[in-house]
């Protein structure tokens, strides 16, 4: 294997408005389709943007795309359907808050 | 590189079935997802569990990749199939892939793409080298976005911290051949970073098809596990021990903070364990910055001296205090 050393770079914080929906389609290896259902039955929370907010102005924040990239991972490698696998992200999120309050 | 054996990997037949293939999956993403698994090397099993199971439920990569058929030994001649191995381990064939069209465009991989070996990135990994090989005409599109964990100290979220990662990916030689590379970047991570927060390395992802840019590499940060502090956004909550001198009669105590510094904080006088204190915008920096919470815990000196033994003795005489006034029942007359 070859290895190369690269000069260095400096990250963007991806703030809680960043990606637009098809970004954010694209980051989580999903369709804008998929993430339109997901939003509209609740399975992903947006913040309040008002009635009438087109889709297009939707804003995603860190914390869909890790949900988003589970869900999609458990819709994907068993069958899911996308209720049971927003529980299966709902539990897994409960789980890293209580093990962050433990210090684990 | 090493001949990795998807089929041993997921503990199937090269006969099994794609159903058989899905349910040994399943099976054991469940004994080993990071975020449930007890096992100490969960994430890099689950890892290999990922890459087997993309080529596996995949019919063109499963195909292709059954071409390559167990490793003969060295030595044993190369073909057209079968791979070689020699000094520098397995390399597959050049062409080996002809004729076969991986699906789920550049690259042809889903999901983790940054977490698969040198041995998938050789093979599936690159889209112009998909290309270059023959694999069959693809649409240009942009490319894959990665993402990989990155853990750091609560202190590099106040301060800031450069990191550095190794990144694989994957080049044609001169004979056309793949060659996995690895690239090492110094990735400085901003000041106010939160738990969960993703920085984006933009054009760092998989290469774009032709003339379209590369995918952006994202980085999921976590803090390393610290008894001191707990996190919520940027607040920040540390247990304070304090003398009970201190919490009767108030006083001013020196508090160490994550980002390594000193502050000097009152604590108010008749302060009860539990305590909590609030110093306004001492969390995580940003807009707006976090805030620190102080929960006192007051600790008591041992009597383990004569001389401590009679202070206490002192308090039991003079204070008339009982502590489970509120809790027992009052006389009825």
């Amino acid at each position: 294997m070859s290895r190369e050393t690269s000069s260095s770079v400096t990250g963007v914080l991806l703030d809680d408005d960043t990606l637009g929906l098809h970004d954010f389609a694209h980051t989580c290896a999903v369709e804008p389709h998929w993430v339109i259902e997901r939003v509209e039955s609740g399975l992903i929370e947006l913040p309040a943007q008002g009635d009438g907010v087109d889709r297009v102005q939707w804003r995603f924040a860190s914390t869909h795309v890790v949900r988003a990239r589970r869900m999609a991972f458990v819709e994907r490698t068993m069958d899911a359907n996308p209720e049971l696998a927003a529980l299966v992200a709902d539990l897994e999120e409960e789980i890293a808050r209580l093990r962050r309050r433990l210090g684990d | 590189m090493d001949f990795k054996d998807y089929y041993q990997t997921l503990g199937v037949e090269r006969g099994a079935d794609a159903a058989a293939v899905k349910k040994a999956y399943r099976r054991l993403a469940r004994k080993y997802h990071p975020d449930v698994s007890k096992e100490p090397d969960a994430a890099a099993r689950m890892s290999e569990l990922n890459e087997a199971y993309a080529v596996l439920s995949d019919p063109e990569k499963r195909a292709a990749y059954d071409t390559l058929g167990p490793q003969r030994p060295t030595g044993a001649g190369q073909g057209a199939s079968g791979g070689e191995r020699g000094a520098q381990g397995f390399q597959p064939p050049p062409g080996w892939a002809s004729g076969f069209e991986f699906s789920g465009g550049p690259g042809g991989m889903e999901g983790e793409g940054a977490d698969y070996s040198d041995f998938f990135e050789s093979l599936f990994g690159h889209a112009a080298a998909a290309q270059g090989r023959g694999g069959g005409a693809r649409q240009a599109a942009r490319g894959r976005d990665h993402h990989a964990r990155i853990d750091i100290d609560l202190a590099d979220a106040y301060a800031g911290a450069t990191r550095a990662m190794h990144l694989r990916s994957a080049r044609l030689d001169g004979e056309g051949r793949v060659q996995p590379t690895e690239r090492t970047l110094e990735v400085r991570i901003p000041q106010g970073v939160k738990e969960g927060q993703l920085i984006r390395l933009a054009g760092y992802g998989a290469p774009g098809g032709e003339g379209m840019p590369a995918g952006d590499l994202y980085l999921e940060v976590h803090f390393n596990p610290d008894a001191r502090w707990q996190v919520e956004g940027r607040d920040v909550t540390q247990t304070l021990r304090v003398a009970p001198w201190e919490a009767a009669l108030g006083g001013d105590v020196d508090v160490t903070t994550p980002a390594g510094g000193t502050l000097q904080v009152t604590v108010p006088a008749g302060s009860r364990p539990g305590r909590k204190l609030r110093l306004k915008g001492r969390g995580i920096p940003g807009n707006p910055a976090g805030d620190m919470y102080l929960v006192l815990d007051i600790v008591w000196p041992p009597a383990d001296t004569p001389r401590a033994r009679e202070l206490y003795a002192a308090m039991a005489r003079d204070l008339a205090f009982d502590p489970r006034a509120d809790a027992n029942p009052t006389p009825r007359s």
